[in-house]
């Protein structure tokens, strides 16, 4: 282990209000980490691999239809639930937040995946191929999964090493947003999104734009959850899984008589 | 229940050794179709592994399928050869005895067929066969404990380590009778494996303490591999009709059910088969009926229990999968086959006493219930990871492809095959069991003008 | 041959007692009452008005409003409730298992079918505790409140579950009455004659009509394999409803499908150690070793040391899962009844349920004896009254019954006077009606015995004595 690696806790934050479906992030996040694409046939063979995905809820009926948008993706629980269960350690929490999975180690079991209750996991059923000439924009940072892989996002683990190595060890400062911004550090989606609706951050600095709302939720616990003066929550809080992703609810201007919006 | 005749020692041991010594004119083909649907699935596993886990039906987010049912299905059928040889004998029912060898060698290929299964659905099987021993092969990582998943082997091949001494040893007599009615290398043979035995009185006392004693410690693994089988649903936490504290003794139970019915419908097929009509007579079908009355009433109160404290708490996510599996198609109807065939048919036909001594019937009812475990356990794994989280976003259904049809139905035929080759190498029906009950039932006690049945009891 | 033939077994394991002697001298020991038995009277009488007087100031201090108050008058209730109903079943289940152990200690639990009356006269301030389904209080929109607090009944229909659980525990009381009557018929019939005073009016009302013809005979026997199956399937029902109703809907976000059957094993394993007492009792003290071999205990405490097993396992499982999943709610459910509020009386009930009986009972030597089972089964009794005060005390205690869950986890309740005058009023009130059963009734069954004596003899074979045992279909 490294000693002198500065102690990070990786967090994001996804903004409902801004997500507009358009689906930049999970294309990026294709790109970025070698995912195998999702043909016409994956589809209908139920196999779609998005490590984030847009879920898209339909609300109210005809004219008032309302199409509601959540980005999800691995929420890198503290708590997590699929860790314990892996039989051979293939996924474990690392020191910096991150719920890490080691491909090398995975035999595909797959009960991690059955114990996530995102459903943000996913199984390489067959083996990856990509047509001739687009094996060319693989990302040579990334491990291409063979068939019988269990993988998940990695919050583009990949760049953050890039990152602590140009940044940290070579210059000595101290990985902040700006660091992050700069030097295309931060996961694909979050570059990728274009309205800004994810933002990742250390928890650990207070200067990052993410510490606020971190703050707010941990704050209050779930029972609180109305009382909550900002807009953030935890997804599916009951389990107690603790994840490192906050989102932040939708404001409705003309709410379909439901509550407050919340989605 | 003492209905059959005492038949002289001679006879008992022509007519059980009858399949060893001789070959029954159907025996190779019957192995050989057997043999040739095994192979048949070796092949299309051979291919799985690789080609992928592609070619089966599983999908997001049913990632376990027909294989993991299949799994739990032959765990469930294994707990027979306890139940029955282990806790009879402790409970000193005399019309165990031709059943308890036939029960714990199903129990035995039972196991070992259930231990495929979660080897070959694995994505990279090569793999698990070293990594899940306990040891740290890949550079100081040893298996994670806190698993179910490593629990299950744990606890199998304990339980398979455990069932295969008890029949060993409960052998050792059978093979000193076999050692000198053969020649040849099958003298040599059967003479190792009897080792030494004479049929002393000391040997007999040993034998009969080392039975009593198995038994005895082999009660609380029958118990524990099938909960922590379960545990494998019950400590999922995202699947929630599956995180419920009933799982354990509910699939224990569960496990007796099917496993009982597995022995009594192998039981009337090797009496039709070998023509063992003195020795496994309808008395002991009866017995065994009369115990998967109570075992299937119990079983059916843990299944009430289980879907009831599933809806008992209203959480929507919950719901979700109750609704899926009794009320919506393709389910409804699967579920209304699992519990009529489960229960209501079996138990109405077992507590009356004319179908418990029929024998078509009671293989009816047999086969019956095994039907609808083997849909138990589909019910439970499917429904529940088809409608499991709250995102409805990811909801999905199941189809299973030919080659997992395939394979589980080679299952059938590996066991079926294994207990064929077995018997033609081992006696099925323990010979001083059967010669033990003769000697203890000679006595008989009159009762005013009846002469009733009577036994010695040693104990 | 006999003289070198001998028996292998403990010279009391197996008993034959004499047809023509065995009536009249459980009659005669039905009808005197000696001096240490109206001890025993007295003090079961004085603590069962100690028991009515806890309750009265108990009632007119806080009224029943607030149940909080009542959690030991449930845990009392629950504790004689789980004890008396399932005590037939030791009768019922290994009648129909044909085993013959049961026949001298069949009676002795048949007669807690007397105290069984007892059962739904205490129920019945149950009734006026139990909070109503639907929350009086429920804004919609508040969070964490729920419109029907958790209860396993669905709809609410008419009457549940206050009327539902009272018709379950009549329909258990009466039904055991029933068992009981039918079975101890041939035994009244056959005293009736040489019964005094109203003993011999009493058992011409109950038996006049027996004269022991054949057709009676397999009308009894037909008429107890009925009831008796009815009898275990609605114990394990009314088990069922009761710790779900008063346990289990009353913390809230406790949903634990194992809870019922862990409260039936603890009553099954409760009733056999209770009459595993009175049977080691009658046998030491009352006179009855000629009907008392001690088979009796050595098959019985093979089925005791299975339930202390089960027990344990029911209980490990329920750990286990709601400790393996992590939620935050669950964990407050352990820490409430397990680890943090009850944590001392937890452990206590382990030790005394598990640990003692089973260190006492995993001996083959002991499991021999008569005071093996016996001693094992006084703390069983004892680990089961810790039992039932965790779970009802926790139950009545635990805060708003119409949340999601335990958010915080509630301190526990210790007694005060008046719900120790309460327990221990219960267990007086049990023993008091229990004793002057025996005094009505006679406590063996003696047909039974009678008809074990004709099925068994000593045998010989080859150079060794043995018991032989006749096996009628």
């Amino acid at each position: 282990m490294v000693s002198n690696r500065i102690d990070h806790k990786w967090g994001m934050v996804v903004d409902i209000d801004k997500c507009t479906g358009c689906q930049a992030c999970v294309i990026a996040c294709q790109a970025e980490n070698n995912i195998p694409l999702n043909t016409k046939d994956t589809f209908l063979q139920k196999r779609v691999n998005e490590w984030i995905r847009i879920e898209r809820y339909w609300e109210g009926e005809y004219p008032n239809v309302k199409a509601r948008y959540i980005p999800v993706l691995c929420q890198h629980c503290d708590n997590a639930p699929c860790e314990p269960v892996c039989p051979m350690y293939a996924t474990y929490h690392n020191d910096q937040g991150l719920n890490v999975q080691v491909y090398n180690r995975c035999v595909g079991t797959r009960y991690c995946i059955n114990n996530c209750p995102y459903q943000v996991r996913f199984f390489n059923y067959w083996h990856p191929g990509w047509p001739e000439r687009l094996e060319n924009q693989l990302n040579p940072d990334v491990t291409v999964r063979s068939r019988g892989i269990t993988e998940k996002c990695t919050f583009c683990v990949q760049r953050l090493r890039r990152a602590e190595l140009k940044v940290e060890r070579q210059s000595g400062s101290r990985l902040n947003d700006e660091a992050l911004e700069k030097g295309n550090y931060a996961p694909a989606c979050v570059h990728a999104c274009p309205t800004s609706a994810l933002t990742f951050g250390d928890q650990h600095d207070d200067g990052a734009k993410i510490r606020s709302y971190f703050d707010d939720v941990n704050a209050h616990n779930i029972h609180h959850e109305h009382e909550r003066e900002t807009r953030g929550y935890r997804l599916m809080e009951e389990v107690n899984t603790r994840p490192n992703v906050i989102y932040l609810k939708k404001v409705d201007q003309y709410p379909l008589g439901k509550g407050d919006g919340h989605v | 229940m003492q209905e059959g005749r005492v038949l002289p020692a001679e006879q008992v041991n022509r007519d059980l050794l009858r399949s060893i010594l001789e070959t029954p004119k159907w025996f190779w083909p019957v192995v050989g179709i057997l043999g040739l649907i095994v192979l048949i699935a070796a092949i299309i596993i051979g291919y799985m592994i690789n080609r992928g886990l592609g070619i089966t039906g599983l999908n997001r987010p049913i990632f376990w399928g027909f294989f993991i049912t299949n799994f739990v299905f032959w765990i469930g059928i294994s707990h027979a050869g306890v139940m029955l040889s282990a806790i009879l004998r402790l409970a000193k029912a005399e019309w165990r005895r031709p059943a308890t060898r036939a029960a714990e060698v199903l129990t035995i290929f039972s196991l070992m067929t259930a231990m495929i299964m979660p080897i070959i659905h694995t994505g990279r099987p090569w793999r698990i066969l070293y990594w899940a021993f306990p040891y740290d092969f890949a550079r100081g990582i040893w298996p994670n404990v806190r698993t179910p998943l490593i629990w299950d082997p744990s606890a199998i091949l304990t339980y398979l380590t455990s069932s295969t001494l008890f029949v060993l040893i409960a052998l050792i007599p059978d093979f000193a009778v076999l050692r000198d009615r053969t020649t040849g290398i099958s003298h040599r043979i059967y003479g190792l494996l009897a080792m030494g035995w004479e049929g002393n009185a000391r040997q007999w006392k040993l034998q009969i303490i080392a039975g009593v004693l198995l038994s005895a410690l082999i009660l609380p693994v029958f118990v524990s591999v099938h909960s922590i089988v379960s545990w494998d649903f019950g400590m999922a936490v995202a699947a929630k009709s599956w995180h419920s504290t009933i799982f354990a003794p509910y699939f224990v139970v569960g496990a007796v059910h099917s496993g009982v019915s597995a022995v009594a419908f192998v039981l009337i097929l090797l009496r039709w088969m070998y023509g063992w009509q003195d020795y496994i007579r309808h008395e002991h079908i009866d017995g065994l009926g009369r115990l998967l009355v109570v075992v299937a009433t119990g079983w059916f109160y843990f299944f009430v229990m289980e879907v009831i404290f599933g809806i008992y708490g209203r959480e929507a996510d919950e719901i979700a999968v109750r609704s899926l599996q009794f009320i919506q198609e393709p389910f409804q109807a699967w579920t209304i086959i699992f519990i009529v065939t489960t229960y209501f048919i079996p138990v109405a036909l077992w507590l009356t006493r004319r179908a418990r001594r029929n024998l078509w019937i009671m293989s009816l009812a047999c086969i019956s219930v095994n039907v609808g475990m083997w849909l138990e356990r589909y019910l439970i794994i499917v429904p529940g990871l088809a409608n499991r989280t709250a995102f409805t976003f990811s909801w999905n259904s199941y189809v299973p492809s030919a080659y997992e049809a395939i394979i589980v139905g080679a299952t059938f035929a590996f066991v079926s095959m294994l207990l064929l080759l077995f018997s033609r190498v081992f006696p099925l029906i323990p010979l001083y069991d059967i010669k033990e009950g003769d000697i203890l039932k000679n006595e008989s006690v009159k009762i005013g003008r009846r002469v009733v049945p009577a036994v010695f009891r040693e104990d | 041959m006999s003289s070198h033939s001998e028996s292998h077994y403990p010279h009391d394991m197996w008993v034959f007692p004499d047809a023509q002697s065995t009536t009249q001298d459980v009659a005669r020991k039905t009808a005197s009452t000696p001096g240490i038995l109206k001890l025993g009277l007295a003090i079961a009488g004085v603590l069962a008005i100690l028991g009515v007087v806890g309750f009265v100031l108990r009632m007119t201090s806080d009224g029943f409003s607030d149940y909080g108050a009542w959690g030991y008058y449930a845990a009392i209730f629950s504790y004689i409730f789980v004890i008396t109903s399932s005590a037939p079943l030791v009768a019922v289940a290994f009648r129909l298992t044909k085993s013959h152990w049961r026949r001298p200690i069949s009676r002795i639990s048949e007669l807690f079918a007397l105290v069984g009356v007892v059962n739904v006269i205490l129920y019945i301030p149950l009734i006026y505790l139990l909070p109503p389904i639907n929350n009086p209080n429920f804004v919609p929109g508040m969070h964490g409140e729920l419109q029907i607090r958790k209860t396993i009944w669905m709809e609410v229909p008419f009457g549940a579950p206050h009327l539902w659980d009272f018709l379950g525990i009549i329909s258990l009381a009466v039904l055991s009455l029933i068992i009981l009557w039918v079975s101890v018929v041939p035994d009244l019939a056959e005293a009736r004659s040489s019964a005094n005073g109203w003993r011999s009016k009493l058992y011409t009302l109950l038996a006049g009509h027996w004269y022991g013809t054949k057709k009676q005979w397999i009308h009894q026997k037909i008429s107890l394999a009925l009831l008796g199956a009815l009898y275990f399937m609605m114990v394990v029902f009314v088990h069922f409803l009761i710790v779900s109703d008063f346990a289990m809907s009353l913390i809230p976000g406790w949903k634990d499908s194992i809870l019922p059957p862990l409260y039936t094993v603890t009553g099954f394993q409760s009733a056999l150690s209770i009459i595993l007492i009175i049977a080691f009792t009658m046998r030491k003290w009352g006179g009855y070793e000629k009907y008392f071999g001690t088979s009796v205990f050595w098959s019985a405490s093979k089925i005791q040391i299975g339930l202390t097993l089960l027990w344990t396992y029911h209980l490990f499982a329920f750990f286990i899962t709601l400790w393996y999943g992590r939620m935050e709610l669950e964990q407050n459910i352990l820490r409430y009844l397990m680890f943090e509020s009850y944590s001392w009386i937890f452990w206590l009930n382990v030790i005394f349920i598990f640990l003692i009986p089973f260190w006492i009972l995993v001996w083959n030597p002991v499991r021999k004896t008569a005071w093996g089972p016996a001693l094992a089964g006084i703390f069983i009794l004892v680990g089961n009254l810790l039992f039932q005060i965790r779970i009802f005390v926790g139950a009545f205690n635990a805060g708003d019954i119409y949340h999601l869950g335990l958010f915080r986890v509630p301190p526990p309740v210790f007694p005060d006077v008046w719900d120790v005058f309460i327990v221990l009023g219960g267990i007086g009130l049990v023993a008091f009606i229990y004793l002057i059963g025996t005094r009505i009734l006679p406590a063996l069954s003696v047909w039974e015995v009678k008809e074990g004596a004709m099925y068994q003899k000593m045998g010989t074979l080859y150079r060794g004595e043995y018991l032989v045992l006749a096996k009628p279909e």
